[in-house]
């Protein structure tokens, strides 16, 4: 990049140091069980994953702690790094918590993550902000938890996973989203849990990770479609919609498939009065990391061009997953106002974060 | 092409990688089996140190589901994306021709001699590795 800009970084993964960090934000009950079988997360099905564990092999500290788990680790070797005017916390160890079968323990550990989330990152660093886990599978348990923490300062989205037991258009989430909207939360769908409730994809269950990754698109499409046909963005018309790390050159031709689909189906479903692309383009944004590459730099503009990324993109380093997107290197060229609106402008407003960086970031050496 | 003294010899045994900072240019250097390298220290990707990623073979395919582990501590796999480049050419596995990082020369050598003091001739006791770049 020739000119450097103010970075908003929209997904950020924080490690907790140990199970023990969020014992007291638990009962002495659930610290028991933890204590046999640690979170219960649900499993992610054997696969393997990239870089060392799943994270760049030069995250992981020399004194055998875990990659991005103090905020000193954050801090010199990401955001002071990059000049990151903010980041988005979207959690490690926890991210399965949608995913879990027992909804009252997803709701503690919501609670306890959310807690420690702000008592040990949030408040010692401005530049953090943080998405609040929920127990999406019940959702009774789901809107008590935005209405504990959706109004401190920090949190600016609610949390979500790809993997699901319903579309997220279905009226089962209306509560959430009702309360989404309420505390004017956007709602950030990570990519996780495919395949915990159903098939990982329409056709079943693939052999190896590099195979799973392109499953990411097909739920994130299925959402999608969902949202749009179930009327959601009617029903909530000031509900944010975030897609994290699954993809966005798909977007530009399911934009317009989607489109010439509801010209000639448009009376099943004649509360969408739009052309579906319109409802994407005021309520959904998508993450940039793991940005894709073209044959030619050039084709890759053209497809930004073509998704609307001006509006629909926001930047996301994806820091300390191995498939880490440089915020200096990985982004292919783009007119400079699309640029500075996917680097930080759009996320700024989403957010609705206060602008802390006037001047111009110092590009990092190599 | 300038000499950059690395270390002496005896200081960087087999296994270790060393890295030396120029203006604008890192480059890793690296003992592996007594034989040295040096690599540039920018993944052509996006610009990972990729001289702390881990040294290690590949894997090789004869057919589909098969394959052997191959050209042992011949490889660096890259610390942020996975790349991997033949240590000795720089060549990428997945596209060596077109896909490359940049090697430099190392030399075992006896530490130079400046021409400007007065010397006498000495026995060389220490040897020490040096880059061009």
């Amino acid at each position: 990049m020739e000119e450097s800009y103010p970075i908003i970084d929209c997904d950020i993964h924080q490690f907790l140091p140990n199970k023990e960090a969020l014992y007291p934000y638990l009962s002495r009950a659930r610290q028991e069980d933890m204590n046999q079988y640690g979170l219960r997360m649900p499993g992610n099905g054997g696969y393997l994953n990239g870089g060392d564990r799943g994270y760049r092999i030069d995250s992981w500290p020399d004194d055998g702690g875990r990659p991005c788990s103090t905020l000193e680790m954050l801090q010199t070797k990401h955001l002071d790094l990059y000049n990151i005017e903010y980041g988005l916390l979207l959690g490690q160890d926890l991210r399965g918590i949608p995913n879990m079968f027992d909804a009252d323990f997803a709701a503690d550990l919501s609670a306890a993550y959310n807690n420690w989330m702000i008592e040990h990152w949030l408040e010692h660093d401005d530049r953090l902000k943080g998405a609040a886990f929920v127990p999406t599978q019940n959702t009774a348990l789901a809107v008590k938890e935005i209405e504990r923490v959706g109004s401190h300062p920090d949190i600016v989205a609610v949390a979500g996973i790809n993997g699901v037991q319903f579309p997220y258009g279905k009226r089962f989430y209306d509560p959430i989203f009702a309360a989404c909207e309420a505390y004017e939360l956007p709602f950030v769908i990570h990519t996780g849990g495919e395949g915990t409730f159903g098939q990982p994809t329409p056709v079943g269950y693939p052999t190896y990770y590099v195979e799973i990754r392109q499953a990411r698109q097909m739920g994130y499409m299925a959402h999608l479609a969902s949202m749009i046909f179930e009327g959601l963005f009617v029903r909530f018309p000031k509900l944010q919609v975030v897609f994290v790390e699954g993809g966005y050159i798909w977007l530009a031709p399911y934009l317009w498939k989607l489109d010439s689909d509801w010209r000639g189906l448009r009376r099943h479903t004649p509360w969408v009065e739009l052309p579906p692309s319109e409802y994407i383009l005021q309520h959904v944004k998508f993450t940039s990391q793991p940005i894709e590459t073209s044959e030619k730099p050039r084709q890759l503009s053209t497809i930004l061009e073509w998704a609307h990324a001006e509006r629909t993109l926001l930047f996301a380093s994806d820091y300390p997953h191995w498939d880490f997107d440089s915020p200096i290197n990985a982004l292919p060229h783009m007119p400079e106002q699309m640029m500075r609106n996917v680097l930080s402008d759009t996320a700024r407003e989403l957010f609705n974060l206060p602008r802390r960086i006037e001047v111009e970031p110092v590009k990092a050496a190599d | 092409m300038a000499r950059h003294v690395v270390a002496k010899l005896a200081d960087f045994p087999p296994g270790t990688r060393r890295f030396i900072e120029l203006e604008n240019l890192s480059i890793g250097v690296f003992n592996i089996h007594g034989k040295f390298y040096a690599l540039r220290n920018s993944c052509p990707h996006q610009s990972a140190p990729l001289c702390r990623g881990w040294v290690c073979g590949t894997l090789v395919a004869t057919q589909a589901y098969e394959y052997v582990y191959a050209r042992e501590d011949e490889i660096i796999k890259c610390p942020w994306h996975g790349w991997e480049f033949e240590i000795a050419t720089g060549r990428s596995v997945f596209n060596p021709h077109k896909v490359r990082v940049k090697t430099y020369e190392v030399a075992v050598e006896p530490e130079e001699e400046d021409p400007s003091i007065p010397t006498f001739p000495v026995t060389v006791e220490d040897e020490f590795v040096v880059v061009y770049a």
